[in-house]
């Protein structure tokens, strides 16, 4: 499938920085009420301690120490992850079709990647210490925790994909600096800082290379490794370990952030009317993709599930029988078996296809992945191998305080959009002009 | 065909290594012949002696120190004529015994140690993270987990103390005096119960109610050191107790999600007792870090083998105790140093077994006695250094009340009830 958006001039990729809406306006006081919201319920959170939320001990404490903030954030991080994937394959393989959304993928992943930065640092009890204990700690520690993987890898990955998306804007600004408002001089000044058209070549490679170690790290070291092997390396909690969870965290990963850069990507089709910039060709492609991503995704719940029913050791077979029969986790699976299902029925036909069912269902994906990511992570403390604790398993439910941080952190990401597009064009002049041809 | 060309490292990878050696400030040559060398110990084509003698020299000329840990005799000493190839070792010795004590040395180090160590350690970590890679153990721990721990490892004599205990399920009679006593001594808030005791009834050892008291087990190789992002929860190397540097812990719970026994209670709120009641006797170790007593808000918490009574910090006499211990009139709980023969828990173990003995005159192929021991979850690996006498639960035991319940006692069983009511508290100020 090929789509030329070349046609489309350059005035429209600019459209977002030369408006303001009364509609912009209204989606900005949402996500910074929505951020208002979370921080009202944080300061609670840090004037009193964890205790605002419903977190407690396991064991003999009848309760979870991980709960929706670990989650909340895995999921996160899968959309950063599955996000920045995306874009860099559209570099690495030449997938022109999806270059009017590559950058809204890397935008996606600076934001997601910052909740996920979020939800670390609420989750902890002492989110002061984590630069005076962590960076002490690194030579040493980095050897052994793999939270300290995990630290590590997604603080190598933020600034590859800042790198990235530096690079590739200073090409867009230089070419479109005359249609740009003068007021915001001082940041195009900075991101410009020694530009000059012979780097041009320069870039590309080097571009070229960080997609590349992009899409090397993020299934092996990202979400296909460090973030599961938080939970597969430990054999105290029988639902968490094994080797499965790198495919299946990455699978997930991936889904959720199709799912994102459709919704994204939608909203700015609509808001901006792209339909010319981004073709109903790409959402096209995007739906395969997500109906692919999905029956990975079921198909490796498909896989814990049978390994642990049938023959299991006895606390991991207690684990699964108890998700299996959590209505939620059916919830979970239900929705993106739904996508995946319409998604290949659209494919036999093509007239079934509506964008707005689209984005109606990638909604609901992003639901069913973070149902499906808290529930591991509840479950899997709920189901210990040492269970003579009648305390175990507890009881969580999370509370206001911990739903709040969900409400905060999509609103940092609406907002996030929100100014970005008023800054840089979201879409590469690439997506409309051939690398050769584009001319001052 | 020859083995030593088998067993090179290849030499693409040497040239790897060659290169990240020449990073170091040491010698690159001995680092890659060191690290060539180790693999033919490993293949069992050098004995661990030749290998030391063949380094010593080397080792100490570029480190001004030879700190690969090996019980042989001094090489100057044999070199000088005073042992010969037989006394240093016969060659045929535990090949893996060096190396999974390199890998141990690799593993980490404690920052407190000297600077030549360190220096070694740090030679030593080029060269074996890349050519030895794997051959040591990979099981890693802290820092500060260091030999004393390592060498104390299962079960046998060490060098140093290791503290431990032997805990006699037959004696407890679960009156929960020792959680009580554990509550007061750290200042615990409600719940937080470091030390405790369950009772629970097993299909499979008939219908009496059994106890089983449970402190932190202070393994030897503890998952939760392991996994702590930031080294707060470590091995203190003088005695092998597992303790957490309030000072230094952020609070991210991996510690309690990684240990199997649910040992691990967070301070989630306004501890019950403010630290300005706390004398910095209970609360500094003899290293000057804040280990003892309860932990601050935000902070992880457990029973630490009463450490400021093991420093001394609450008299001479109490060293070697517990409270848990010292309020047991059952003679349940016995704590002492497991590398000393003669120490309450190895005692009262040997002791026990003694007044049990089996009726061998009529039955000679049975053993001396009919004491059986376990550790909790053996399986796991962590090497507790607690030993139960007793029968251990079986998957089918359930926890069930005991004939004193947690309330008679003022202690709090399920701690998420405590937690609730704070939380309710605090959303009431605020709301």
């Amino acid at each position: 499938m090929s789509v030329d958006v070349t046609g489309v001039d350059r005035d429209t990729l600019v459209r977002p920085i030369r408006t303001v809406s009364t509609r912009y306006l209204a989606a900005l006081s949402v996500a910074l009420g929505m951020i208002g919201v979370w921080l009202f319920f944080y300061l609670q959170q840090l004037r009193h301690g964890l205790i605002v939320t419903n977190l407690a001990d396991w064991g003999s404490g009848g309760g979870v120490p991980w709960g929706l903030y670990i989650g909340a954030f895995i999921w996160w991080v899968g959309i950063a992850h599955g996000g920045i994937i995306l874009s860099a394959a559209v570099r690495l393989l030449g997938m022109d079709t999806y270059q009017p959304v590559a950058r809204l993928a890397e935008l996606l992943t600076i934001a997601a990647l910052t909740c996920a930065g979020i939800f670390i640092l609420i989750h902890v009890g002492r989110p002061d210490r984590l630069v005076t204990s962590v960076i002490p700690a690194w030579p040493t520690r980095v050897q052994w925790s793999p939270l300290m993987w995990d630290v590590t890898v997604i603080t190598a990955y933020f600034v590859l994909t800042a790198t990235y998306l530096g690079l590739t804007i200073r090409y867009d600004l230089h070419r479109l600096r005359n249609r740009l408002p003068n007021r915001l001089d001082p940041i195009y000044d900075v991101l410009l800082v020694g530009y000059s058209e012979t780097e041009d070549a320069v870039v590309e490679r080097m571009v070229w290379w960080i997609a590349f170690a992009i899409i090397i790290m993020a299934p092996l070291l990202l979400h296909g490794g460090v973030i599961p092997w938080l939970f597969a390396l430990l054999p105290s909690m029988a639902g968490w370990a094994g080797g499965v969870q790198g495919p299946s965290f990455l699978s997930i990963a991936l889904t959720s952030a199709v799912s994102g850069i459709i919704i994204v990507a939608a909203a700015f089709r609509y808001a901006y009317g792209w339909a010319e910039l981004i073709p109903e060709a790409v959402f096209r492609g995007l739906g395969q993709w997500l109906g692919f991503f999905s029956l990975l995704f079921l198909w490796l719940q498909l896989q814990q599930v049978i390994t642990g029913i049938f023959a299991a050791p006895t606390t991991l077979q207690h684990a699964t029988e108890v998700k299996i029969a959590t209505p939620l986790y059916w919830v979970a699976i239900g929705v993106v078996a739904l996508a995946m299902l319409y998604v290949f029925a659209a494919s036999l036909r093509p007239s079934l296809f509506s964008l707005p069912l689209l984005v109606a269902l990638s909604v609901g994906v992003l639901a069913g992945t973070l149902i499906e990511k808290v529930l591991f992570v509840v479950e899997g403390l709920m189901h210990a191998h040492f269970d003579l604790y009648a305390g175990v398993p507890g009881a969580y439910t999370p509370s206001a305080v911990e739903l709040s941080a969900l409400v905060g952190t999509v609103g940092i990401v609406v907002l996030f959009f929100l100014v970005v597009s008023k800054v840089i064009p979201v879409v590469e002049l690439h997506a409309i002009e051939d690398h050769g041809e584009v001319e001052g | 065909m020859s083995t030593d060309d088998d067993i090179d490292t290849p030499p693409d990878d040497e040239e790897r290594h060659r290169r990240l050696l020449d990073e170091t400030d040491y010698d690159t040559d001995l680092g890659l012949e060191l690290a060539r060398d180790a693999q033919r110990v490993t293949a069992g084509e050098l004995s661990e002696a030749a290998f030391y003698r063949r380094y010593h020299d080397r080792i100490v000329e570029e480190f001004e120190m030879d700190d690969r840990e090996i019980d042989l005799p001094d090489p100057d000493a044999l070199a000088a004529g005073e042992g010969g190839d037989g006394g240093v070792g016969d060659g045929s010795g535990d090949a893996g015994g060096f190396l999974d004590r390199l890998g141990d040395a690799l593993e980490g180090f404690d920052p407190d140690d000297g600077e030549s160590r360190r220096s070694v350690m740090k030679k030593g970590a080029a060269a074996g993270a890349l050519a030895l890679g794997g051959l040591g153990s990979t099981g890693g721990a802290g820092p500060g987990d260091g030999t004393a721990a390592g060498a104390a490892g299962s079960g046998e004599e060490g060098d140093g103390t290791r503290w431990g205990m032997t805990i006699n399920l037959n004696n407890c009679d679960g009156c929960l005096a020792c959680m009580v006593a554990c509550d007061q001594e750290h200042n615990l808030s409600r719940g937080a119960n470091w030390m405790y005791v369950f009772a629970f009834e097993d299909e499979n050892q008939g219908e009496e109610t059994n106890f089983l008291p449970r402190t932190c087990q202070h393994c030897t190789d503890s998952p939760c050191t392991k996994v702590c992002p930031v080294g707060a929860r470590h091995t203190r190397e003088e005695d092998g107790l597992v303790l957490t540097d309030y000072d230094i812990c952020i609070g991210c719970r991996y510690c309690e999600v990684s240990c199997p026994y649910g040992v691990n209670y967070f301070q989630w709120g306004e501890p019950d007792v403010p630290e300005s009641e706390i004398d910095d006797d209970h609360q500094i170790d003899d290293r000057g870090r804040w280990v003892g007593s309860r932990p601050p808000e935000g902070v992880m918490g457990k029973c630490t083998f009463c450490v400021d009574r093991q420093d001394g910090q609450m008299g001479e006499e109490k060293i070697g105790t517990t409270a848990c211990e010292e309020a047991c009139t059952m003679d349940a709980i016995h704590f002492g140093d497991l590398n000393d023969p003669e120490s309450p828990p190895n005692r009262h173990l040997r002791e026990y077994r003694e007044s049990q003995e089996n009726d061998r005159s009529d039955y000679p192929n049975r053993k001396e006695h009919t004491v059986s021991t376990f550790q909790l979850l053996e399986e796991r690996g962590t090497d507790p250094n607690v030993t139960f006498v007793g029968n251990a639960p079986s998957q089918d035991a359930r926890q069930v009340d005991g004939p004193v319940t947690y309330e008679e006692m003022g202690l709090t069983d399920n701690r998420k009830e405590v937690l609730d009511q704070g939380a309710e508290a605090a959303g009431g100020e605020t709301a």
